[in-house]
C-alpha cells in the first residue's frame, strides 16, 4: 500500500529561505535527475505552462538525455470500459497520530491494452486539479493530462511525483522504502520502519555528530553495478540531491535500551518488505521486487533494532560494526 | 484422519523465493500480493516445500523427510502433517 508523504517544519535554513524568494518561472520544457534517474517533462503543443515546485529546483539538471520523457497535455483522459481497475488507494491524512481516510479514491492505477493508466487528485491544489498519466514498462515517452491546469501547473504536484518515482523503480528492479539513510566515516546506515518507529529521530541524532543525511523519511534504493546504494527524493523544499552506499540496514523501533539482533535472510527480506512502498498487482511484479530485496539482503547484514532517541545509539552501533 | 495418498502442489497463487536454504512465499490474491500474509519458511520448511511437486503424496514426503533428519516416522508425520495444513490455507493446493 502507498503511504502518503508526511511532511516536516524545517529548521531555518537560509538558502532555502532564499530560494523561496526566486521563482522558477514558466517553462515549456525540463529535465530532471531524481535518484540518478532523467526525467523529461515537455508541455505538448497546446499543454500549459510548466512551473515546478521548489523542492525539485536541485534536480533540474541540463542533460538532454533522458530515461522517460512525460509530455503534459489540457484535458482529461477517462479509462475505457473494458479497462481493468488493478489498485485503489484511498486518501489517508495522519493527524495527532490517528489515521483519517478523507476519500476512498485518491488514486487508482488501470491496465488497457497494455498500457497503464494512472488517476490521481491532488490533495493540495486548490483548483482542483485531477490528472491521469498514460505510461508502459516498455516505452519510455508517457503522456499526461491534467484537468483544471490553468495557463500554468506545477505537473509534479502529490502524490503524482511519488508514484511517478515509485513507477521508474518498479521498471528498474529498484527498492522504495520508508528509511531514514545517513553516512558517517565512510559507511551508509539506513534505518527502516514506518510511520512513527523513529526515522527522523533516528536522522536527528547522527545529524547532531556531523553525518550526511541522505533523507529522514523516504529513500530510494538502486543495485549500481552490484553495489546497493540509496537515493533521497525530493519531499521537502530544501532537500539536496544526496546518495551513499549502503553498508548496514536496521529496522528500527524506539525502546528502552539499545538492542540489535541479526536477521536471518528470510526474515530479513520479510521484514524488509513490510517497510518498503509496493502496488504489485501481478505475479511478475511480485516476483521481481521480491528478488530485488532477496539480493539486497543478501548482500547486507539487516538486523532490528531497539534504541534510546540519544547519541548513545550511535556509540552501540558503531561499537557492534 | 489425514488421507496419507493425497497429493499436494504449490498453489499458483503464490510467489517464492529461495534466499540461501530458506524461502520467503508470498500469497497473491486477486493478482494483489498480500504481504500482511508473507511466509518465511526455515531449512526444514523449505525441505518440505520442495518435496511437495504434485507427484508424490504424503506418506512418501514423510519417508524423505524421515531419512533426511534422521527422525522417528511419528514426529516426522506430525511435523509434515501440520505443516502440510499450515500450507493449505493459502500457499498449496491438493490434487
Amino acid at each position: 500500500m502507498y503511504n502518503s508523504v508526511s511532511y516536516r517544519e524545517s529548521s531555518v535554513d537560509f538558502y532555502s529561505l532564499y530560494m523561496q524568494k526566486e521563482q522558477i518561472g514558466r517553462m515549456r520544457n525540463y529535465n530532471l535527475n531524481i535518484a540518478g534517474y532523467n526525467i523529461r517533462i515537455e508541455s505538448a503543443e497546446d499543454g500549459p505552462d510548466l512551473v515546478p515546485s521548489q523542492r525539485f529546483r536541485r534536480n533540474i539538471v541540463q542533460i538532454p538525455e533522458y530515461d522517460v520523457c512525460i509530455r503534459v497535455h489540457h484535458g482529461s483522459l477517462k479509462p475505457k470500459d473494458d479497462a481493468e481497475r488493478l489498485f485503489v488507494a484511498p486518501y489517508v491524512v495522519e493527524i495527532n497520530g490517528y489515521k483519517i481516510t478523507r476519500s476512498d479514491n485518491f488514486w487508482s492505477v488501470y491496465r488497457q491494452n497494455g498500457d497503464m493508466l494512472l488517476i490521481t487528485n491532488f490533495p493540495e491544489s486548490p483548483s482542483g486539479k485531477k490528472a491521469m498519466l498514460k505510461f508502459s514498462f516498455a516505452l519510455r515517452e508517457w503522456d499526461l493530462w491534467i484537468e483544471n491546469a490553468g495557463s500554468e501547473t506545477d505537473p509534479l504536484e502529490y502524490p503524482l511525483d511519488g508514484l511517478i518515482l515509485y513507477y521508474l523503480t518498479a521498471i528498474n528492479s529498484d527498492i522504495m522504502i520508508h528509511a531514514s539513510g545517513v553516512y558517517y566515516n565512510g559507511h551508509g546506515y539506513l534505518f527502516s520502519g514506518v510511520s512513527g518507529k523513529g526515522k527522523t529521530t533516528m536522522a536527528m541524532i547522527w545529524d547532531n555528530i556531523g553525518a550526511q543525511v541522505i533523507h529522514d523519511d523516504r529513500l530510494i534504493i538502486r543495485n549500481i553495478d552490484g553495489v546497493f546504494r540509496m537515493y533521497n527524493t525530493p519531499v521537502y523544499k530544501n532537500d539536496i540531491p544526496n546518495n551513499a552506499a549502503i553498508d548496514r540496514i536496521f529496522l528500527i523501533e524506539h525502546g528502552n535500551e539499545n538492542k540489535m539482533t541479526l536477521l536471518r535472510e528470510a526474515s530479513s527480506v520479510s521484514q524488509v518488505i513490510a517497510n518498503c512502498i509496493q502496488h504489485n498487482y501481478s505475479q511478475e511484479m511480485i516476483a521481481r521486487f521480491l528478488g530485488s530485496v532477496s539480493m539486497m539482503c543478501s548482500k547486507i547484514p539487516v538486523a532490528t533494532l531497539s534504541f534510546k532517541p540519544d547519541r548513545s545509539i550511535i556509540e552501540y552501533i558503531l561499537r557492534n560494526e | 484422519m489425514t488421507d496419507l495418498k493425497a497429493v499436494f502442489s504449490h498453489s499458483p497463487d503464490v510467489v517464492t523465493r529461495k534466499t540461501g536454504d530458506e524461502y520467503v512465499l508470498v500469497p497473491v490474491t486477486n493478482n494483489i500480493a498480500d504481504m500482511e500474509s508473507l511466509y518465511t519458511l526455515n531449512e526444514t520448511g523449505a525441505f518440505i516445500w520442495d518435496l511437495i511437486d504434485g507427484k508424490k503424496n504424503i506418506e512418501e514426503i514423510i519417508l524423505r523427510f524421515t531419512r533426511e533428519y534422521d527422525i522417528d516416522h511419528r514426529s516426522a508425520s506430525e511435523d509434515v502433517i501440520s505443516f502440510l495444513n499450515e500450507m493449505s490455507k493459502y500457499l498449496i493446493i491438493k490434487i
